[in-house]
């Protein structure tokens, strides 16, 4: 009883120090593309919830079966959904170039709902 | 755990079955979750690729206090909760009781702060999406689809408390009235994974919502 009582008060209190660290790597000067980076912190507090408080480790094997499944569709969801804005890649058409009668005066922007 | 004292249901070979059955029906309920919650922060990812300025213009309209605040509720309501887990385990029901209020009332504070103090000033600063959101300009485009995400993030996420609340709500009744003891404590035990998992939940919203747009 005691022994499970200190492991979860340092549970909390490393959970406090991850929420520390992250709250902190906010105001770091990153570039816009690496502030999900702050990310890391919160993913480590969240295995340690699953598996302290959650105790995911115990119970029957068909339970980490349960948690790879959810994991693994998890990943494949994030994964293939940001296939597409992660690697499309833009292509700036100037118009000057093109031959023709009407031509804007310069490159305009592409519309956000075209991209 | 001993089969003689405990009843469990025909369909069961021994109360140990009963109980892994319930564990491992919530955690599959979970993993299903996490595939609900997986397309709302897919709608981030995708959301904020195309709109990285404005996406970051609301983040930094958000109130980071009471989201940095309500993350340590959270927490440490999660915390409380399974410290009464451990005393139940150890035969004190009186100890369980007491940890299962303080959780609900910590669930309670998280919900007050977000939807009593929280969304109205966010409301009142103009910042519902619509006519009249009152952030202007190129990045009003990107600012509104932020806020899209964080009403309906925030409003899913306190659906699932609410849910919460009233599952930890029915764990006090039951102790209450002496249902749970060192040997048969399942309820317990899965109401704890859910309340566990929804902390997991806003551990995600919290930086995507007050912290990856708010740089230096």
């Amino acid at each position: 009883m005691t022994a499970r009582l200190r492991e979860l008060s340092l549970t909390l209190l490393l959970l406090f120090v991850l929420l520390a660290i992250e709250f902190g790597m906010a105001f770091l000067p990153l570039a816009r593309s690496l502030r999900p980076l702050i990310l890391i912190p919160a993913a480590l507090m969240v295995c340690v919830v699953g598996s302290v408080f959650m105790e995911a480790r115990q119970g029957p094997v068909i339970v980490r079966l349960f948690i790879v499944a959810g994991l693994l569709w998890l990943a494949i969801l994030l994964g293939l959904g940001s296939l597409d804005p992660l690697t499309r890649r833009d292509y700036y058409l100037d118009w000057t170039m093109i031959p023709g009668p009407a031509k804007p005066s310069a490159t305009p922007p592409v519309p956000a709902e075209v991209r | 755990m001993s089969d003689t004292t405990i009843k469990y249901e025909f369909q069961y070979s021994s109360a140990e079955h009963q109980a892994d059955t319930a564990i491992s029906g919530m955690w599959l309920f979970l993993a299903t979750e996490v595939l609900f919650f997986g397309a709302l922060f897919l709608s981030w990812i995708y959301s904020r690729h195309w709109n990285q300025a404005g996406f970051d213009a609301g983040a930094q309209q958000t109130w980071l206090a009471i989201g940095t605040i309500n993350t340590v509720i959270l927490l440490t309501s999660s915390f409380v909760y399974s410290v009464g887990l451990a005393f139940i385990r150890a035969g004190d029901s009186r100890r369980l009781m007491q940890c299962c209020v303080l959780a609900w009332l910590l669930g309670a504070a998280f919900l007050i702060l977000k939807f009593g103090v929280e969304w109205p000033d966010d409301i009142e600063k103009g910042l519902l999406p619509g006519p009249g959101f009152s952030i202007e300009g190129p990045l009003r485009g990107g600012a509104q689809l932020f806020f899209v995400f964080y009403f309906f993030g925030t409003a899913l996420h306190g659906l699932h408390m609410l849910g919460g609340l009233g599952v930890v709500g029915w764990i006090i009744r039951r102790t209450r009235r002496g249902d749970f003891s060192p040997d048969y404590h399942t309820p317990v035990t899965v109401v704890g994974l859910y309340w566990s998992f929804v902390d997991i939940v806003w551990i995600v919203l919290y930086p995507l919502i007050y912290l990856i747009g708010r740089g230096p």
